[in-house]
């Protein structure tokens, strides 16, 4: 029980949840399936991406290109599906293209030993640039109708996506609980130097990491490019930081070694329904921002908050001698 | 006395850089060998001058402040409601700055209260401030103020807030001579800013917190009081950057400035700061910043695309990073070698 | 040690386990040869489970590695609840972490780096009593430590390494306490710090009737309790005790680092409530820490700016004048003998014993009335060893009170006109004139004076 109190993610959801009831009072149209599947359905793409950013984040890293190698990743989708590629080698090759852009990151921060903040700005910048010298800065549209029929799919009222996006949620969560190797961007984020002592492979953890960040980055592309039918130039723009700010909000600390998927999902799917409540309650969707940077504000404070009240807590213990009965009790 | 020293220097190197850039350019395009047109082009990037000078501070101090490109936005739709509520628009500005300084004042107490990282607060502030921006007009607006200015809201979402008098464009259109208003702002800035950072006490409480926090508590270093001043600088310096702005668009809007992001933390980082913290000069951001303008300005000349520059600075703030991390661990190799040779010497 | 866990390589000599000889090349080569050595600090991951902690490395699937745990923790009577964060482990708990760790490896001998040093009485005691039980089945043990009771007490045989040899080896019951403390000191320790100054001259003592410039009284902390003293000026006030006695914690106290210690200060007087290290160095108190690297010096930058941090507000008004930086920097490169090519040299190029006289440097240019050294000569050389020496006789000299902390008991007893004993957070004795001996102050040191008295 105290830990999931502690758990940031129960936060958030209990916050998510509060709110969604608070709107759904003020509005009860907001409790039909539709509006709920409809948020589901928009939160995919900044969940995708905030699922990758969480590798990063976990190995104590930041990766601040991610929106731009899905911006890349759809391009290349595009281009590839309007040349004729059937989609099964489009996405494929919009896959491998994030991957390889999220390899590039891994190998500017491992090898090279280029601060992340440095290394994912730069490339940000490479990667957007590329994207528009590909298209030649023009929307890619006409899209062919096989992209776009999967989004119309559905089981159960539920689209497709929103399946295959919980399906690689559970999958991942079964992984980084449960496989040894996916606990290693624990351990790293969390001691590197413990880690290193202990006979972990630190550098390809991290290498992992961005790797990782880069193939979800596609994937989010895939779904995107598929609900919306064509690829603008301003594709996930800005997703880079609300990743970030998803992440920070699901409890992903940016010190390492904190956070679960889950946590990033929730981030993510909170992020993406303040826009739904707001409109549901009358406040133009300008105030958007606003609202989710409050937000973020607002829970690492009080996160800040009860930290320091659990450490006084333990000072005190231990002056007590009662640290010996602690760890016993759950 | 030892002048020679200055020769080795990071910002010498970067002068250098600067001189054989602009001759480069200028053989390419004779253009460039215009003074005045030279001056002129600076227009383009004095915002990222203004927001990245400060910055430099925040950085020296192991900190990060990425919220200046939503102040950008923040203080120039502040100058453009308070002066669509008839205010002077030079008031308006006065205004417009002192938003910025408190949404630096902000990010200041938040970070030098908590332990919460720098990057994370700024981030929540970037979207807050940036949200403030978009919301404020469209609040006004209900309320029953007419924030859109004359044209009305259609003509609002389209060019922001429009028909700003005269006297304020100048403030961009002016020049001394050929030298445009702005650019000497950004020189005086940088001259203050520079006096600040290495002949105060402030300046030098930087480098200390930047090197180490701890040390500084120790030896009685008021470090809260000036990390708070830091940020408030940053602000202060993004809200100029987005009054700048406003009167060379002509029209104040919350949008303004949300693509310099890259190009400002390269400036800082290009100029010698060390991103965690400790190192770091004025003079270096402002060269690297003027490299990286006029660069972009030449290969506009020359036909290069916008969406090609990009990839030429973030391939160049990469290089740079990477090569000084070479040298860093060739350094380190030949300390060792050298420390090798002398044991077995013995 | 470090050779035997394999973390350096063997120079000369011959490595035995189970009768051959073996060469270790990294950590996981010892372990695999069944050494693991508990290190001073153990490695903990904040964030993991206790399971997770003790399985790093190891490849053993979840539910496996809690079936191998599970009697391990029974054997040693470690309860902890394995879903348990890491973050929420006492150091005792890290510690017995760190030796499942070992035992998971199917090691034969343990190693343990100075156990005790972060731990309170109880728990060490705790730990003790699990040392013996996995010795009782057959495991070796080797257990570092300069607290000389707890080594008479778990100790099957006791080695006493001084300057790299082995002075002293024997079965613990021909040892007593003393020979011990003797084998520790070195031959001529009476003479040891310096010899112009062995006879210490009464008359440096100051008359009784001069007020405090430092008054400590009931300051109580997580890793003190109730410390109560005062200093004259001109007197230099010896603080000894054991690395963990709580003397760095009781000065962090003194100068308002921590916000959980309760008691009062004053200085010359006046009452610090809230104090921080700044209000203290305006009132003339002054703390020159242990760890000059975490917490005294500014190694990226030029020497000069550790000296003047905290006098900067004297070097002029609006602007910093950096000719007066310069006069005050150099005036202390030379009363302190500094070397360096110039005061503009980076911080982190300068020997160890110099980066030492800079942060003492730093101290001093705040015209102190009170200076707290804490390990003043820790690794530095013995020519700058003496400049620290006669620094401190000046500073008396000019009336500052000093209260100096050292592990080298020899150069408390040599240097100051009292000395109070740190014991278990506690200071149980006060020492001065006829009764301030080596001797004395050893055995206080180790708690043993406390027992006998």
């Amino acid at each position: 029980m105290k830990r999931f109190l502690r758990s940031r993610e129960a936060l958030v959801t209990l916050l998510l949840v509060l709110l969604i009831g608070a709107t759904g009072l003020f509005n009860p149209n907001f409790f039909k399936f539709d509006s709920i599947v409809e948020i589901f359905n928009a939160s995919l793409t900044l969940v995708l991406i905030s699922l990758g950013e969480m590798f990063v984040i976990l190995t104590r890293g930041i990766d601040v290109s991610v929106g731009a190698i899905a911006g890349l990743s759809a391009v290349v989708l595009g281009t590839t599906l309007n040349l004729g590629w059937p989609v099964g080698f489009a996405v494929l090759a919009a896959v491998i293209t994030g991957t390889l852009a999220g390899v590039f990151n891994a190998f500017g921060v491992t090898f090279l030993r280029v601060p992340p903040i440095i290394m994912t700005l730069g490339t940000l910048g490479i990667y957007r640039g590329l994207m528009r010298i590909i298209t030649g800065g023009s929307w890619i549209e006409n899209l062919p109708q096989n992209i776009k029929e999967p989004n119309l799919w559905g089981f159960l009222g539920v689209p497709f996506f929103v399946w295959v996006t919980l399906a690689l949620l559970a999958l991942t969560a079964y992984v980084t609980l449960r496989i040894r190797v996916a606990r290693y961007f624990y351990a790293v984020g969390d001691n590197e130097q413990g880690a290193f002592l202990l006979g972990l492979p630190v550098r390809w953890t991290q290498f992992a990491a961005y790797t990782l960040a880069g193939s979800f980055a596609a994937l989010a592309a895939v779904v995107f490019t598929s609900q919306i039918g064509f690829v603008s130039m301003n594709a996930a723009d800005g997703f880079e930081l609300k990743a970030i700010a998803a992440n920070v909000l699901g409890g992903v600390s940016l010190t390492g070694g904190v956070g679960t998927p889950l946590g990033a999902a929730v981030g993510a799917l909170f992020l993406t329904a303040v826009h739904s409540m707001l409109i549901f309650l009358g406040v133009p969707g300008i105030w958007d921002n606003a609202f989710a940077g409050a937000i973020l504000l607002a829970v690492v404070y009080v996160d800040y908050r009860v930290r320091q009240a659990l450490e006084v807590q333990r000072r005190q213990a231990r002056i007590r001698g009662e640290t010996h009965h602690q760890g016993g009790a759950p | 006395m030892n002048w020679t020293r200055y020769l080795r220097t990071w910002e010498f190197a970067l002068a250098v850089l600067l001189v054989l850039e602009i001759v480069v350019l200028g053989v390419i395009n004779p253009v460039f060998f215009n003074l005045e047109n030279l001056l002129y082009s600076t227009l383009d990037f004095t915002h990222i001058l203004f927001a990245a000078l400060p910055l430099t501070l925040v950085i020296i101090t192991a900190g990060i402040d990425i919220s200046g490109v939503s102040i950008m936005g923040l203080a120039s739709i502040t100058l453009g409601l308070v002066w669509v509520a008839g205010v002077n628009v030079f008031v308006a500005l006065a205004v417009a700055l002192l938003v910025g300084v408190l949404a630096g004042a902000f990010n200041g107490v938040f970070v030098s209260r908590t332990d919460v990282n720098p990057l994370v607060i700024t981030l929540g502030t970037l979207f807050m401030f940036a949200g403030l921006a978009q919301g404020m007009p469209a609040l006004l607006d209900k309320l029953g103020f007419k924030a859109y200015g004359s044209a009305g809201l259609a003509a609002y979402q389209y060019e922001g807030i429009t028909g700003l008098p005269e006297s304020f464009i100048m403030l961009t259109e002016g020049t001394v001579g050929i030298v445009p208003y702005p650019f000497i702002a950004v020189l005086l800035f940088a001259l203050v800013l520079s006096l600040l950072l290495h002949r105060t006490r402030f300046g030098r409480y930087l480098y200390l917190i930047g090197v180490n926090p701890k040390a500084a508590i120790y030896s009685g270093v008021p470090i809260r009081r000036v990390l708070v001043w830091a940020y408030v600088l940053s602000g202060f310096g993004a809200a100029l950057a987005g009054v700048m702005l406003t009167s060379y668009f002509t029209s104040a809007r919350a949008d303004l400035g949300g693509d310099a992001l890259l190009p400002i933390i390269t400036a800082v980082v290009l100029g010698g700061a060390d991103i965690l913290g400790g190192s770091g000069t004025i003079l270096g951001t402002l060269l690297a910043g003027m490299i990286l303008g006029f660069l972009r300005q030449g290969l506009l000349a020359i036909g290069v695309t916008n969406d090609l520059i990009q990839v030429v600075v973030g391939g160049l703030l990469i290089s740079a990073m990477a090569a000084k991390q070479l040298i860093h661990v060739y350094g380190e190799y030949r300390l060792k070698r050298w420390a090798l040779s002398k044991k077995e010497g013995r | 040690m470090k050779i035997i866990s394999g973390v350096y390589p063997l120079d000369a000599g011959v490595l035995e386990l189970e009768g051959k000889s073996v060469r270790l090349d990294s950590p996981r080569s010892a372990h695999e040869r069944g050494v693991y050595m508990v290190p001073q600090e153990p490695h903990v991951f904040p964030h993991l489970s206790v399971l997770e902690n003790l399985g790093v490395g190891l490849s053993y699937p979840p539910a496996e590695l809690r079936e191998r745990v599970r009697p391990l923790l029974q054997d040693l009577g470690f309860d902890v609840n394995l879903d348990e964060q890491g973050a929420f482990l006492s150091i005792a708990q890290q510690q017995l972490l760190e030796i499942v760790r070992g035992l998971l490896r199917n090691v034969k001998v343990l190693i343990f780096d100075e156990p005790t040093s972060a731990l309170t009485f109880k728990e060490a005691d705790h730990l003790f009593e699990r040392m013996r039980r996995l010795a009782s089945q057959g495991m070796g043990i080797v257990f570092i430590s300069h607290r000389m009771g707890e080594v008479m007490e778990v100790s099957n045989r006791i080695s006493v390494l001084r300057d790299g040899e082995v002075v002293l080896s024997d079965f613990t019951e021909n040892v007593s306490p003393h020979d011990l403390v003797r084998a520790m000191l070195p031959p001529d320790a009476a003479h040891a710090v310096d010899q112009e100054d062995d006879q210490r001259p009464a008359i440096r003592s100051p008359s009784r009737e001069t007020t405090p410039v430092l008054e400590v009284s009931g300051l109580s902390s997580e890793a003190f309790s109730d410390a109560s003293f005062s200093l004259r000026p001109g007197e230099v006030l010896g603080l000894a005790g054991l690395v963990g006695s709580g003397r760095t914690e009781l000065c962090e106290a003194i100068v308002g680092l921590d916000d959980h210690a309760r008691g009062t200060v004053r200085v010359r007087g006046q009452d610090l409530a809230q104090r921080s290290p700044a209000l203290c160095r305006r009132h003339g108190l002054v703390y020159v820490p242990e760890d000059r690297h975490a917490h005294g010096i500014f190694l990226d930058l030029p020497s000069v700016y550790t000296i003047t941090a905290g006098v900067l507000e004297r070097l002029g008004g609006l602007f910093l004048d950096s000719n007066k930086e310069a006069d005050l920097g150099r005036s202390f490169v030379d009363s302190l003998n500094i070397k360096l090519s110039s005061i503009w040299q980076t911080a982190g190029t300068l020997s160890g014993g110099n980066q030492q006289k800079v942060v003492l440097a730093g101290a001093l240019a705040t015209d102190p009335a009170v200076v707290l050294l804490d390990e003043p000569t820790r690794g530095i050389d013995a020519s700058a060893r003496q400049d620290v020496y006669r620094l401190i006789r000046s500073l008396t000299a000019a009336g500052v009170g000093v209260l100096l902390i050292s592990s080298e008991l020899e150069e408390v007893v040599d240097l100051s006109d009292r000395v109070l004993v740190m014991h278990r957070g506690r200071i149980v004795t006060e020492l001065a004139g006829s009764d301030l001996t080596l001797e004395n102050v050893t055995e206080a040191s180790f708690g043993l004076l406390e027992e006998a008295s």
